[in-house]
Parts: structure tokens; C-alpha cells; sequence
């Protein structure tokens, strides 16, 4: 389990990081959001012991981080960090023997990987003459391949198709079987979604949402109703008061509205209107993020 | 973890050794030495003669000139063997001289001795083309001498006070403070030898800085340092780095060495003697006693030089961690570069100083100390004491660049920001983190 106490960093008289905690248990995947600049890479280098935190500390299963268990952490960072002059294979010999591995056991396990994500023929191959795409394939594995205790998930699916997405989601979903915890970073909402339970969303190195998925969409008091049918009355329903847009998407409207208590109110002003669909979904994560980070800057 | 610092320096030294870069540039470096070495046969291959020697036919009208001229030039020949471009034969002729001048050839010479009533005797210098300038000098030199011997034997000087007067002076030299060198030779010597001597040197180090700080900016760039630092200690990072750096350039400079004998051993057939030109240009240097003094110094030389390049290494790394692109690397390359340079310009000029306080303290100065201190020491100027006054020196700046460097070595390869160079190298010297 990874612990993170009350973490404070200072670069010069810039607040980096301010006042976090969190708690990543054994097969829990943990989602850290926050826009560019938010303190994300210096929580990262914290965990990863690169760094020291001004005030707090880290703790992976109940041991403060540093090169003696440093072994059992994976780090795929945002940028590509790989000696592109190497070989698949070279590169992830050397990596995996930083990890503290043997190389037998490191070819072992590289066929294994690197069958599963479809490369194998590449595994003499220099890392420059791969595609981007299979760079980061490349990237995961060598993170991954000493099968870590933690493991820190920094924009992993960046040039990757779809089909290539979800293979690299099952890899991780099998490591979050294994009991790995994993810290996951993505701009792209949809993914956060899928991954995490439990998440924070930092601004300016302050968490300023913090908890379950589910409870922080519950919480969130706006919703959208998703309505499809003929002849609607959207000039009326733009004046009534709690609706916050009307949007049309395809053959359907998007209703944001304050609070779920507005539903029932638009639901009378349309239900004569030969109605096919009339659905009251969570915001996404993606209008919760804008609407929060926003909130602060304003 | 002393494992991983094993499995770092091994990495880093075989990707030295197996770059296509190590392979061309050795390539290069041997042919360019065995050429060098065998010159001469390079230049007999496509036709020309190095050791072809200059033919001086004499017509003497005075019948009194040749024997002194011919005993003159032997004598300055024997005396200046080293420095004579081209040994020259000298022989009497009774040719005339129109037919002499139809088949002159080459680099051959034709001298006529005529009695003068003003000046006792002139003499006439035949050539197809210019003379070389050495040649020349040596020439009139023998001229001159013959001319005055002439000149006494007509006034009816005894033969054996004109034979006397024309030989040379005997000097018996004598310097009584013996710290200082023996023979002013030396400095010519030094001049001539020493900036070849310490070539290798500045070339191995110039090697040593591309290398650590190519490898360390390369490291960077691609991002791969932050996986590497989140599993060994930047100290070992560095430490690894600077190991396999100076295995490298000692490996290399092994090679040079090697390049050198095969040079040797080409040239005398499988012999592997030093041949005429170097034997004799060896025994110059045992006579001056340069290499008495380069044997005493040998060990504290080693020591000074591997320090150095130590030293070199280290620096080059912390300055590198803080690049983020080759072009900072360039810029980061370009005061090493400078500091070197003046090093061995000032190694090759410190005779000129005449061992002022200035050049001394200069020789302690460490980067420029193990090419500036080993010059002064074999010329004279300084004693065995200062030399080691330079290597505490240079050890001590070394365990502050592993002291204080380090910690900006640590802030400097997790640094990307787009500040310049010597601005960030500046802020992590006063990070806190430091």
C-alpha cells in the first residue's frame, strides 16, 4: 500500500505541492488529475524518491521510498524515456537489470510480454526504427516487467489505436489482479472513468477534489438530461430557470441542468411531446474537472 | 547496489567501444601514425628521395679552397646532424663548368672557388632550383670559414696556427645552480618534443569530455535519466560514468601506443629497432638529460595525468546534467575546450617565462596543471615539490567537485527548464535541494 502524508514541496518560494494525502491500496488504481503545471510530475518524482518532499512523507507498504525498494516501483513517464540507439530487447535488459533482475529472467519475461502486445518481431529492432505507438508499447513493458508493488501510470496510452489501447488495458487490469497498485494520469477523462475508483484532482499543487469516483459525481449537483422526440418546445425549456444550456447533438438534446430537482419540472414541459428517449445521466468527469479547475482560477 | 554501478560502467563502456565512432576514428588514428612513421618510404613510393643527398661539385680555381671547405662542412654536418635537412656529399671536380651546369639535376649543387685580388677568394653557387633554406645557411657558414682560412693561408699563416684558428671552439659549460637544467638545449628540445609528447594527452582528453558529456546529454534528452535515477543514486550514476570514461581514453590511449609500434615495426621491416633518425634523435635527448628527467618524473606524471582526467570527467558530467539539448552540450563544451587549450600553449611556451611566480603558480592550477607542471619540472624552471604541491591540489578539487558537484549534478539531470545554461547551473548551485 502506498501512503502519502501531508506532502509539501518548495521550489525556491513556489508552492509545488500543498498539503496532499492519499492512499493507494493493493489492487487499487488510483487516478491523480490536474491541468499542466498543477504538481503532478513533482508528486510523481516524490513518490519515486527522485525528489525530497519540503514537509511530509511517502510510504510504500509502511517503508519510507528509497533506493533499497525503489526496485518495486514501474514508472512509464508522459515522454517517451527511452535510448532510442538501443535494441527492444537491450533496452529492456538494461531497465530491467536497474530493477535488480537477472537476465535470464529478464528474457523470460520479455517473451511473454512482448507476445502479448504483438511485437515480437521487433524485439532485435532498434527503439528508433519502431513507431510511436509501438515505442510506448516498449515503455510499458520495461516499467512493468519486474512485475512492481507500485506502479505510476503517467499519460500511458499516448499514440496508441484503439485496439492497441485495449490490450495495454488488460495488461494493466492483470497487474491490478496481481495486487499492484497503480497511480494513474491521463487528460483523457473517458480513461480515468474506466481505470480509477478513487481519484484527486490537483490545482496549482492544492487538491481541490478528493474521493470515490461515484461520490464525487453524486456530489456534484449538476446533471444532463439526454431527450430525443418531435416538436420539443426548446425555446420554452431555455427560459425556465436551474437550466444551465441546451445543446443538440445528432437527433438529440443535451439539457445541463443545477440540480436533479429541475428533471422532474422539464419532464412536464415535454411529455406531450411524443418523447423516444427522456435519460438523466452523472456529469462526466471531463465537465467536473473544467468546472472545478475553472472555479479556482476564477 | 555496487552491482548496478558494475552493470552501468560496463554498459556505458561497451557502447563506447562498439560505436561505429570508436571504430572510424581508430581506423583514422592508425593510419594516420603508421603513415607518419613511415614517411620516408611513402614519399620513396611515389617518387621521391627523403633521404637523398645533395651532391656539392667543386671546381676550386685556387687550388687551396676544396680541402678547407670539404673539412668545414664535414665538421658542421657532424656537429648538427639533427637539424640537417639533407646530408651532403662533397667531391672535387675537373669538370667544366658549362658541362656541369647542361646536366645539373635535382636538388645538386655546383660551387666554384675563383682567386680574388681584393677579397682572396669569392665563390659562385650553382643550383637548378632554390636552395633549402637550411642547406643554405650550413653553405654559407662553410663559405665563410673557408673564405677566412684562405685568406690567412695567403697572407702566410703557419699551417698549424691557421688549422688551430679554423677549428672550433671548445666549450665546457657550467651552471651552478644545479636545480636548474644542464643544458640550454632544452628548451630548444622542449619547444620541438614536448608538444608532441603531450599531443595524446589533449587529444584523449578532449575525448574524455565528448564522451561523458555526449553520453550524459543524450541520456537526458531522451528522458531515459529519470528511469535511470529512480533506480540508482546519481553519485553512482555519475561515478559510473566517470569510470568507464577514463577506462575508455586509457584503452585508448593504449591503442595510440600500439598504432605507434606496428608504425615502428613496418618501418624496420619487423626489426622493431628505432631506426637511424630516431636512435639518433634519442641520444640528443639522453646527452640533454631530458630523458633523465622524464623517468624521475614518470610516476608523479601518471599519477597527475589520471587525476586530471578524473577531473576532466567530473566536470564534464556535472556540466552536462544540465543540459537539455546538444546545443547546450556544445556550449557547455566550449570553456573545457579553452581551459585545455591554454594549458598546452602554456606547456609549450614555459620556457619563455624564465620560471616567473606567474608561471609557477600557473603549473598548480588544476585542468591545466598535468600539461603545464611536467614542462616545467623537465626544463627546469620548477622542482619535484611543486609538481606535488600540483597533484594536492588537484586532489583537493577533486573531493570538492565530488562534494559540492555532485549535489548540483543531482538538481541539474532532473532540471528541463528553458532558462540558460549557465542561469540554471547558477540556481542549482543555491537550490535548496542542493
Amino acid at each position: 500500500m502506498l501512503q502519502v502524508k501531508n506532502i509539501v514541496k518548495y521550489y525556491g518560494n513556489n508552492k509545488a505541492v500543498d498539503n496532499l494525502s492519499f492512499e493507494v491500496k493493493d489492487g487499487e488504481i488510483f487516478g491523480l488529475l490536474g491541468e499542466n503545471g498543477a504538481g503532478k510530475t513533482t508528486t510523481f518524482r516524490i513518490i519515486m524518491g527522485l525528489l525530497e518532499a519540503t514537509e511530509g512523507e511517502v510510504l510504500l507498504d509502511g517503508k519510507h521510498i528509497d533506493y533499497s525498494i525503489t526496485d518495486k516501483i514501474g514508472f512509464v513517464t508522459e515522454e517517451r524515456s527511452l535510448l532510442t540507439k538501443m535494441t527492444v530487447k537491450e533496452q529492456i535488459i538494461f531497465y530491467g537489470i536497474l530493477k535488480g533482475m537477472k537476465e535470464k529472467e529478464i528474457e523470460k519475461e520479455l517473451e511473454k510480454w512482448l507476445k502479448g502486445f504483438q511485437i515480437e518481431d521487433y524485439e532485435n529492432r532498434k527503439i528508433k526504427e519502431l513507431s510511436k505507438g509501438n515505442q510506448q508499447k516498449v515503455q510499458f513493458i520495461s516499467a512493468v516487467i519486474h512485475h512492481p508493488k507500485l506502479l505510476i501510470l503517467d499519460e500511458p496510452f499516448t499514440g496508441l489505436d484503439p485496439i492497441n489501447v485495449e490490450l495495454m488495458k488488460k495488461a494493466i487490469f492483470k497487474l491490478q489482479k496481481e495486487g499492484c497498485s497503480i497511480i494513474f494520469s491521463s487528460h483523457q477523462m473517458e480513461h480515468i472513468e474506466n481505470f480509477c475508483e478513487k481519484l484527486i484532482i490537483l490545482v496549482k499543487g492544492k487538491p481541490i477534489v478528493d474521493g470515490y469516483v461515484k461520490d464525487i459525481k453524486k456530489a456534484y449537483k449538476k446533471k444532463n438530461i439526454l431527450i430525443r422526440g418531435e416538436n420539443l418546445p426548446i425555446k420554452e425549456l431555455e427560459k425556465m430557470k436551474g437550466i444551465v444550456s441546451i445543446t443538440k447533438i445528432q437527433d438529440e438534446y443535451e439539457v445541463k441542468i443545477e440540480d436533479e430537482n429541475i428533471a422532474p419540472k422539464v419532464f412536464q414541459k415535454i411529455k406531450n411531446c411524443n418523447i423516444t428517449k427522456y435519460d438523466v445521466t452523472e456529469p462526466t468527469l471531463n465537465e467536473i474537472f473544467i468546472a472545478k479547475v475553472g472555479e479556482v482560477h476564477e | 547496489m555496487s552491482s548496478k554501478f558494475w552493470y552501468l560502467t560496463k554498459q556505458s563502456l561497451k557502447k563506447k567501444v562498439k560505436s561505429k565512432w570508436f571504430l572510424g576514428v581508430n581506423i583514422m588514428l592508425a593510419i594516420v601514425i603508421i603513415a607518419l612513421i613511415n614517411i620516408n618510404s611513402i614519399i620513396a613510393f611515389f617518387g621521391g628521395d627523403f633521404s637523398e643527398k645533395v651532391k656539392i661539385m667543386v671546381i676550386d680555381k685556387t687550388e687551396l679552397s676544396y680541402p678547407i671547405f670539404k673539412a668545414s662542412m664535414d665538421e658542421l654536418q657532424k656537429l648538427n646532424e639533427d637539424t640537417f635537412t639533407q646530408e651532403m656529399k662533397i667531391t672535387k671536380t675537373a669538370k667544366p663548368q658549362k658541362e656541369l651546369e647542361k646536366n645539373l639535376k635535382g636538388n645538386n649543387i655546383v660551387i666554384v672557388f675563383e682567386n680574388d685580388d681584393k677579397n682572396y677568394v669569392t665563390a659562385k653557387v650553382i643550383s637548378k632550383e632554390k636552395i633549402d633554406n637550411t642547406t643554405y645557411q650550413y653553405l654559407s657558414q662553410g663559405l665563410n670559414t673557408t673564405k677566412s682560412a684562405v685568406a690567412l693561408a695567403k697572407t702566410n699563416v703557419d699551417p698549424n696556427v691557421l688549422a688551430k684558428v679554423t677549428s672550433p671552439m671548445e666549450i665546457e659549460r657550467v651552471i651552478l645552480n644545479n636545480q636548474k637544467s644542464t643544458d640550454e638545449n632544452m628548451e630548444m628540445i622542449m619547444s620541438t618534443i614536448f608538444p608532441t609528447l603531450i599531443l595524446p594527452f589533449f587529444m584523449l582528453i578532449i575525448f574524455l569530455v565528448q564522451m561523458i558529456g555526449g553520453e550524459i546529454c543524450e541520456e537526458k534528452t531522451t528522458k531515459s535519466m529519470e528511469i535511470i535515477i529512480s533506480n540508482v543514486s546519481p553519485k553512482i550514476h555519475l561515478l559510473s560514468k566517470v569510470l568507464a570514461s577514463n577506462i575508455f581514453i586509457i584503452t585508448q590511449g593504449i591503442l595510440l601506443i600500439l598504432y605507434a609500434v606496428i608504425g615502428l615495426l613496418i618501418s624496420t621491416k619487423g626489426q622493431l629497432s628505432l631506426g637511424e633518425n630516431i636512435s639518433s634523435l634519442l641520444k640528443t635527448l639522453i646527452d640533454t638529460g631530458f630523458t633523465t628527467k622524464l623517468w624521475s618524473l614518470l610516476p608523479a606524471a601518471i599519477i597527475m595525468l589520471i587525476l586530471s582526467f578524473i577531473a576532466y570527467s567530473l566536470i564534464a558530467g556535472i556540466l552536462a546534467s544540465m543540459t537539455t539539448n546538444m546545443e547546450d552540450f556544445q556550449q557547455i563544451q566550449t570553456p573545457i575546450m579553452l581551459v585545455l587549450l591554454a594549458g598546452y600553449y602554456l606547456a609549450i611556451m614555459a620556457g619563455m617565462f624564465n620560471g616567473s611566480l606567474l608561471i609557477r603558480i600557473l603549473s598548480y592550477v588544476p585542468f591545466i596543471s598535468c600539461l603545464v607542471a611536467p614542462s616545467l619540472y623537465i626544463i627546469g624552471q620548477t622542482t619535484m615539490m611543486d609538481v606535488l604541491i600540483s597533484i594536492i591540489v588537484l586532489i583537493i578539487v577533486i573531493a570538492l567537485m565530488i562534494k559540492y558537484g555532485l549535489k548540483v549534478y543531482k538538481v541539474g539531470i532532473l532540471n528541463y527548464s528553458n532558462e540558460k545554461i549557465w542561469s540554471r547551473f547558477a540556481k542549482a548551485l543555491k537550490s535548496k535541494d542542493v
